[in-house]
């Protein structure tokens, strides 16, 4: 019973499956006479052949099959409804599919697209179906998530009725250019920023008109006119050369030995002020181009410094031997003049006036020494009498070296004078320091040392070193004339010179 | 099952079986002739019934035999566009542009799954 209901149901699978492939067969033949099918397939001796069953048209289908598929750039079909009709085989390797994968799958399993903007996606949908094409470029984000750079054109295909049915994309890899069009352009603004930011002047010219092709802002600041003046122009049409044959000397020789330099460039800028430059030209390429780099660097500040420097080294040397000569004079005369047992100190105080005028020159850069910064400096170890038993007086006047150094000494001995023999000898005598500028009956500068209250001076028989510095000296210091008188109540000493001789700037403070 | 009383072979119970079996894994190829309309409409056609119907557990493949036309051998393709199935087994063909979904599902066993989806068995 068991074998006789398998055998039964054997047959029975049989015959359905007999039935299936009738209705396969059948269904098959409805098909071609339907028009279903846009090809048979004929087993041949040399394998199947296929037979369009679409005339000229499926011809021409084929055709530009086979032209797209040689196509190098990627070419992708799709139908309404966004799913992929056809790729060739550049879109194939392009996107890693194979035809038989991607055929019917949504175009956004093939890729996603990623724009500059959001709203980029639906402006280049608008453009394309409003105007049939877009061209443009965006990101193809692939399944394996890589990104690439594509440029890629679109267009609508259409029916034969002239409705939308689908599109068709041309897609091109520009992931390189991209990536090289990024590097230049960072290395152009890098390069750019430190050719506008330089603290040179910098100027590009052509070696073949010798005009200027770019301008960096400290030259259009240095010649005082915008890059868009500058561009088109010869160095001598903006003034940095004043010979037209210069210039195109310049342009022999650079060609010759590729660098030229000029160490010191005189030029007038047009405010009228004149300027030294330090200019260096090089010849490069650019790309096969030729073109002439100059570097320009206003040295102006640093020859005035350059200059200064060199008369400062001048002025200290002449300013070493005259104060070794005073030394060595102060030396001799005080020797000579001076008690044996005190000559030590009185040495010692006549270099330390000195050396005190000398600390103030030095900190002015030798340009002078005020009167009262003067009177400070060699009262010094009387500053607890300033003020009290010492009264100084005057409007600012600006010594000149000599001037003070010749006014500083004689008040030096005047105060170690006083403070021995004259007013501040005792507990009440007073000393007033008073200058003054006199413009009438001509420009003159007069300085006195007036003591009052101490013990009555005396003119000493004998002429001493100290008296020397008061007169002699302090005169030939500021071709002045100097006076010496005695009174009851101690010495009065007066210097007056003519302004010039004495100060530094005839101009003086109110 | 087929609704004359006749009580269903194990063969067919089987491809019921498999139609609802969710794991079930179906292996398709699809022979068009380029990009011709109805080999374009055939690739559209199926992929859309396999997405809706075989989600996750389908493989596709599409053959253009205008471009290798030695690839039609083996399989006994007599025109094109043709479906095959190869699994789950039996083998069948489908000829056409697959626009029939109906019977299209019903060749793939799918019918019931088709119920499932859509009461009507409407697409």
């Amino acid at each position: 019973m068991l074998a006789k209901s398998s055998s039964f149901s054997a047959l029975h699978e049989e015959n359905a499956e007999l039935r299936a492939r009738l209705d396969e067969a059948n269904e098959m033949l409805g098909a071609i006479r339907g028009g279903e099918v846009d090809a048979l397939v004929v087993q041949s001796a040399d394998g199947p052949k296929i037979y369009a069953l679409q005339g000229q048209d499926a011809e021409n289908n084929r055709f530009r099959g086979e032209m797209l598929a040689q196509v190098s750039d990627a070419v992708i079909a799709a139908d309404s409804e966004e799913r992929v009709i056809y790729l060739n085989l550049a879109a194939e390797r392009l996107y890693g599919f194979d035809a038989s994968e991607a055929l019917g799958r949504p175009l956004s399993e093939i890729y996603q697209s990623r724009w500059p903007q959001p709203e980029d996606r639906a402006v280049a949908k608008t453009i394309l179906y409003k105007c049939g094409e877009w061209r443009g470029e965006c990101i193809h984000i692939l399944r394996d998530g890589r990104e690439m750079n594509v440029e890629a054109g679109a267009t609508v295909l259409r029916d034969t009725t002239g409705l939308s049915a689908g599109t068709l994309s041309v897609v091109r890899d520009v992931t390189e250019r991209k990536r090289h069009e990024d590097e230049v352009l960072v290395s152009e603004v890098r390069y750019r920023r430190l050719f506008e930011t330089a603290r040179d002047g910098i100027l590009i010219l052509d070696p073949v008109t010798g005009k200027i092709i770019d301008a960096n802002p400290v030259v259009t600041q240095m010649l005082g006119c915008p890059d868009t003046r500058l561009v088109g122009k010869t160095l001598f049409e903006v003034g940095l050369l004043n010979d037209e044959g210069v210039g195109h000397d310049m342009v022999a020789e650079l060609k010759r030995a590729n660098q030229i330099r000029f160490e010191t460039l005189p030029f007038e800028s047009p405010s009228g002020r004149r300027h030294d430059v330090e200019f260096v030209a090089n010849l490069y390429s650019e790309n096969d181009r030729p073109v002439i780099q100059c570097n320009i660097r206003d040295i102006t500040e640093r020859r005035r410094s350059e200059e200064h420097v060199k008369l400062l080294m001048a002025e200290v040397n002449h300013r070493a031997k005259n104060m070794l000569a005073v030394v060595q004079a102060v030396a001799y005369q005080t020797a000579k003049f001076g008690d044996p047992a005190t000559l030590a100190d009185r040495l010692s105080g006549r270099i330390g006036a000195l050396a005190a005028g000398q600390d103030l020159l030095v900190k002015s850069q030798w340009q002078g020494v005020e009167v009262a910064d003067l009177i400070t400096a060699q009262l010094a170890h009387f500053k607890d009498l300033m003020g009290a038993r010492v009264l100084a007086d005057g409007p600012p006047a600006l010594l000149t070296a000599e001037a003070a150094q010749g006014i500083g000494m004689a008040l030096h001995e005047l105060a170690t004078n006083a403070a021995k023999y004259g007013a501040l000898s005792n507990s009440e005598g007073r000393v007033r320091i008073v200058w003054q500028i006199i413009d009438d009956p001509k420009p003159t500068f007069s300085i006195s040392w007036l003591e009052e209250g101490g013990p009555r001076a005396e003119a000493s028989g004998r002429r001493g070193f100290g008296q020397i510095v008061m007169g002699r000296m302090a005169e030939a210091a500021v071709q002045g004339v100097a006076r010496i008188t005695y009174g009851a109540g101690g010495l009065a000493w007066t210097l007056t010179a003519p302004l010039d001789d004495a100060l530094a700037s005839a101009k003086v403070g109110p | 099952m087929k609704g004359d009383g006749t009580p269903p072979t194990l063969a067919q119970a089987m491809r019921v079986a498999a139609a609802t079996d969710a794991a079930t894994r179906y292996v398709l190829r699809l022979y068009v002739t380029g990009s011709t309309p109805h080999s374009i409409r055939a690739i559209s056609n199926i992929r859309k019934i396999c997405e809706k119907y075989l989600e996750g557990r389908y493989d596709l493949e599409v053959v253009d035999i205008s471009q290798h036309p030695s690839l039609a051998a083996g399989e006994q393709i007599i025109a094109a566009p043709t479906l095959i199935k190869k699994l789950p087994l039996p083998l069948r063909r489908f000829i056409g542009d697959m626009s029939q979904t109906d019977r299209i599902l019903l060749g793939l066993d799918l019918r019931e799954a088709a119920a499932t989806a859509s009461p009507t068995g409407e697409e």
